[in-house]
């Protein structure tokens, strides 16, 4: 790319060719206004503010900034008294039919109007002023637009089309009655991201989680980190009064861009909700009952000492927390391990996939996981294996489309349900293959890649170990079977690993609908076995490498759980718990000695311990198993014969309600620590809150409890803990927590070693479909997945979020309802052997036939209580009134 | 030198031997006339629909110097702008009329309102306080 001299102001600047007078300027810290050009949308040129005096070629004339590229040896000048005078006409005519009604909208004081209403030091106009007299909209529970302060400039409608990809709405109209709007006025459907409220440089959109409690110069601002999904969105946080009033987003912050979901900006008033636990709960009697923390923390520690004295340490339990911080879940997990002496120490995504850590690991040491989310953008081909990116990543979502807009990606979704994902993308493949032969479609893809010769097999065979045998192992497989079992053509097939082998930078996203499966452990194999094949036969003088995964997480801090060894098989660092050096460094650098017999692989999962008596004691931090435990009613038998619980949690959760001691903890916004995102980016949480009630931060109680236990912890801040998880964790041991504050860390280039790459080892694997049970009496599957609306405690205490989303459904295929006779919108029952549940049925094309699609993040619709170990059979049928 | 002095004398003088001037007003019994600019303690104004004018817009707490006034906007069901609650220290309030010159709908005027003395160790004067103080001007006689 060319690099351009040019003049603005009498400050001589570079910039790259092509790109606009306008955003050279802004790159230079110099302003021009301008309110309808915004640099992550592609420009309009509607305001007509930016007109500049241009010098070009020997001529002088007047241009639009943001029409206008840069040329060498250009002169620009921002503020001549021609322009000047311009832009103040121009003014003139935007404030002519304006509103202005400053005292009472959200907007002033912030409000790009304003401001270049005020640095111009315009007066009253010399137009009548018009009136427009729009009713304003507030048909939907989070936005509301008054276009009576719309200017027109066109940003909202750019962003909803180019980083939303829906397009809800557009100009309606024409001449002087052009306003944003739906399609006919219908009432407005769209995913509520809010992009509109944060590119509007107006009052138009506002966000009603705002609705006048507080002024944009009375807010502190706070940059931390969504709470919700594992992308990990840098949010600000906007407080007055020691009170959260609302979440906003900057462009130049974090790896969003200042794009983000529903949840991440409206889903915050559970923060202050009434519901938040504020006291320790003991029970008496059958009754949870507050109490001081003094006698909370003494009566647990007595509690665990004479459970441990009974029964020993091994009988004792802990579930780590997706939501906590790294520094809460390496705590807890130190606190398990060498307080109450036990192994037991487990976390949801590990109990779902227990050979999830592992692979990744694998795959992070071999070069195949993704450095970061930004990779996604600089794709040049999308592979979204088994992700429902609007749904469970909605902001990874985003970057993809701005993939597809600058780096014209190719864009390929693999599913069982027909996912929406909105994009412009030329070639926009859809496979949608039968339920259980995933890893069928990922073989036929290696298979047609060997037999075509779509790479340089010499070279994969030279950088890899075992390829041989392994080839041989695939030469016995058959497309055409492939074709049959997973129901796409082996055209299409084709046509895809033609896409995946193509030079450039391919993304894959590993989904949850691959890795939460039973067959999961050998599609991710595959699909490791996939990449290596191709990366290992890229030349390197070509270009960078070439194919990534991302393997997704559900949670905002599911990676860092694990990442922090709250798993029976890894102590922090993925240092496995059978290797003795590992194990030598953790006794030193805790100081205890925990028994050898503790650190021993077991195979059965914690509830499942539970289950079969071999569990007393178990601390919970931050985490509902009895809704999120995805195999079924066990769970609630296992919790019976537990003899004392602990739930440390900031809501009265479904396990809350059954322990004998409840904990308050914080939310995000209360505390400080790490979250690591599903592309191992480690980002800094900084507290904007103190504490609500008499809630603490999850370390704090850890520390109590171990204080109180005889082991004194003497953390003054989680500083200081991530400095101890940094010696320790070798993945984490270029972390710094001051640095954080500028910089995010991603662990992966720590780990993976570019220029001594670790050799692959291809594993042989046995791809098969799943053979699924269909019982007569239970003629459908049931699906789960994630839900763009709701995640967990928090979304269900937010009450935004509720009235958007006030109802789970069950999605069922329209041939089946038809033939069912369910229409859409009537409540009908889903009943598995174990438990059935009544919601509301949504008929669509989007689910297959023969399944049915309960999304299970509505907390309090426990989809999970109907599930089996495999995929569970299920009937549905309309209640009787 | 002595020139001032002797001026000064005339006046105390002519003041002391005047009969209407030589005490000073029976306060309380005889109440001051204030002029109209006087500036008193800032008093809410109520509107013609019976509710408080104000709209919340916080640009009298923004201006205001001793940073006495405290405004907590609110929606309520018929969308419209009010201060959920509108506080005022008149202990810090320093009578400057700042707030009165900024508020874009009028609804913070100083009026003649002086006698702040009290036995607690705090003055603050909350919504219906200060609303208050403009009804009773506003009862018949
Ligand atoms: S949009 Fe801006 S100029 Fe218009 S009323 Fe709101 S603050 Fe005032
Ligand atoms: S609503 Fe806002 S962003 Fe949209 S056109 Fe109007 S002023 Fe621009
Ligand atoms: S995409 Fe995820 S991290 Fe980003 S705002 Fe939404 S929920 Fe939060
Ligand atoms: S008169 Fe001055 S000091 Fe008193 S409240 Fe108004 S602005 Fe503040
Ligand atoms: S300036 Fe006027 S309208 Fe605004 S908050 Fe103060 S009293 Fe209310
Ligand atoms: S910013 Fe250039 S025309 Fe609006």
């Amino acid at each position: 790319m060319n690099i351009i001299h040019l003049v603005i102001d009498d400050k001589p600047i570079v910039a790259p060719e092509g790109t606009n007078i306008f955003q050279a300027a802004r790159d230079n810290d110099i302003y021009v206004p301008g309110l309808c050009y915004h640099p992550k949308l592609s420009q309009f040129g509607g305001c007509r503010l930016c007109f500049v005096e241009v010098t070009e070629r020997k001529r002088t004339v007047h241009r639009f900034a943001c029409a206008h590229p840069v040329s060498e040896g250009m002169v620009v000048k921002v503020n001549t008294p021609k322009v000047v005078r311009y832009r103040k006409s121009a003014m003139e005519y935007l404030l002519a039919h304006h509103e202005l009604s400053c005292p009472t909208c959200d907007k002033s004081g912030e409000c790009g109007l304003q401001n270049v209403t005020y640095e111009l030091n315009l007066g009253p106009g010399r137009f009548k002023t018009v009136r427009m007299h729009h009713p304003v909209i507030r048909d939907n529970p989070v936005l509301e637009l008054n276009r009576n302060r719309c200017i027109l400039c066109g940003r909202c409608v750019s962003a909803c089309k180019e980083i939303e990809g829906v397009s809800a709405i557009d100009f309606q109209n024409r001449g002087f009655k052009t306003v944003i709007g739906t399609a006919f006025d219908r009432p407005l459907e769209c995913s509520f991201c809010g992009g509109c409220v944060a590119v509007c440089p107006t009052g138009a959109w506002q966000d009603r989680t705002l609705g006048f409690k507080g002024r944009p110069w009375e807010f502190e601002s706070t940059t931390t980190i969504c709470p919700y999904c594992s992308v990990g969105c840098t949010i600000v946080v906007n407080t007055k009064t020691e009170s959260v009033r609302r979440i906003v987003s900057n462009d130049c912050l974090g790896i969003n861009e200042g794009n983000l979901c529903i949840k991440g900006r409206f889903g915050h008033e559970f923060i202050h909700s009434p519901e938040r636990i504020k006291t320790p709960l003991i029970r008496k009697n059958g009754e949870l009952c507050p109490a001081s923390w003094k006698d909370a923390i003494e009566h647990t520690t007595k509690r665990f000492r004479q459970i441990i004295a009974e029964h020993g340490g091994k009988l004792a339990g802990g579930i780590g927390s997706e939501r906590c911080t790294n520094e809460d879940n390496y705590l807890f997990q130190k606190f398990c391990r060498s307080v109450l002496g036990t192994n037991h120490v487990d976390n949801m995504s590990n109990i779902k996939s227990p050979y999830l850590n592992s692979l990744i690991y694998k795959s992070v040491v071999n070069g195949i996981a993704s450095a970061s989310l930004k990779e996604i953008e600089n794709a040049n081909t999308l592979f979204f294996l088994g992700a429902d990116m609007t749904e469970a990543h909605p902001v990874a979502g985003s970057m993809a489309r701005k993939s597809i807009r600058m780096n014209n990606a190719n864009l390929i979704i693999a599913n069982v349900r027909n996912v929406l994902f909105n994009s412009m993308a030329r070639n926009d493949i859809r496979l949608n293959y039968a339920l259980g032969s995933q890893a069928m479609l990922i073989n036929a893809f290696i298979k047609i890649i060997i037999d075509e010769n779509l790479v340089d097999l010499k070279k994969a065979e030279a950088a890899t170990n075992n390829f041989p045998e392994w080839r041989s192992s695939v030469d016995k497989f058959s497309v055409r079977e492939a074709s049959q079992s997973t129901g796409i053509s082996e055209e299409t097939m084709r046509n895809v690993s033609m896409i995946l082998t193509k030079p450039g930078n391919c993304c894959i996203v590993c989904g949850k609908d691959i890795e939460e499966d039973p067959l999961g452990e050998i599609t991710i194999k595959a699909l490791m076995n996939l990449c290596s094949l191709i990366n290992a036969a890229h030349d390197e003088k070509t270009g960078p490498r070439k194919v990534s995964v991302l393997f997704s997480r559900t949670h905002n801090n599911s990676q860092g759980a694990n990442d922090m060894g709250v798993v029976p098989g890894f102590f922090p660092g993925y240092l496995d718990i059978t290797d003795t050096t590992g194990r030598e460094k953790v006794e030193k650098l805790w100081g205890v000695k925990p028994g050898n017999d503790i650190f021993q692989k077991e195979s059965l999962n914690l509830i499942d311990l539970a289950l079969n008596g071999k569990l007393k004691a178990l601390y919970v931090m931050g985490e509902n198993p009895i809704v999120n435990y995805p195999n079924g009613k066990d769970v609630r038998e296992a919790f019976k014969k537990i003899d004392f619980i602990v739930v440390q949690d900031t809501f009265l959760t479904e396990t809350a309600q059954l322990a004998d001691v409840v904990l308050p903890a914080v939310t995000y916004s209360e505390r400080e620590g790490t979250f690591t995102n599903m592309g191992m980016t480690v980002q800094r949480l900084n507290k904007a809150i103190p504490p609500v009630g008499d809630a603490r931060p999850d370390w704090q109680i850890v520390c109590d409890l171990a204080t109180k236990m005889g082991q004194p912890y003497s953390y003054a801040s989680a500083k200081e803990i991530l400095s101890e998880i940094g010696s320790i964790a070798p993945p984490y041991a270029g972390v710094n927590y001051d640095r954080l504050k500028r910089k995010e860390f991603q662990w992966v280039s720590f780990v993976y070693d570019k220029n001594r790459p670790a050799k692959y080892t291809f594993e042989i694997i046995q791809p098969a479909t799943f053979n699924i049970i269909r019982k007569k009496d239970f003629p459908f599957i049931l699906l789960t997945g994630a839900s763009l609306n709701h995640q967990g405690a928090f979304s269900r205490h937010s009450k935004s979020l509720t009235l958007v989303a006030p109802a789970c459904f069950a999605e069922i295929n329209r041939k089946d309802a038809r033939e069912m006779h369910i229409q859409d919108g009537d409540m009908v029952t889903v009943e598995s052997v174990r438990d059935k549940i009544k919601l509301k049925a949504k008929v669509t094309d989007k689910t297959p036939e023969g399944t049915v699609f309960i999304p299970e993040d509505y907390e309090w619709v426990p989809v999970n209580l109907l599930r089996d170990r495999a995929y569970t059979p299920v009937k549905i049928y309309r209640e009787a009134e | 030198m002595i020139l001032p002095l002797i001026k000064g004398l005339i006046l105390t003088l002519t003041r002391f031997l005047n009969p209407k001037t030589c005490v000073t007003m029976q306060y309380p019994d005889e109440r001051p006339k204030l002029s109209a600019r006087f500036r008193g303690l800032p008093e809410l104004q109520i509107g013609k629909d019976g509710r408080e004018k104000c709209v919340a817009c916080g640009l009298c707490a923004r201006v205001c110097p001793s940073q006495c006034i405290s405004v907590e906007g609110a929606e309520d069901e018929t969308h419209r702008r009010y201060p959920k609650t509108y506080e005022l220290d008149a202990f810090r309030c320093i009578f400057c009329g700042y707030c009165e010159e900024a508020c874009p709908v009028r609804a913070i005027i100083l009026r003649d309102t002086f006698e702040l003395a009290t036995y607690q160790n705090k003055n603050v004067f909350d919504k219906e306080q200060l609303l208050d103080l403009t009804r009773k001007r506003n009862l018949p006689g």
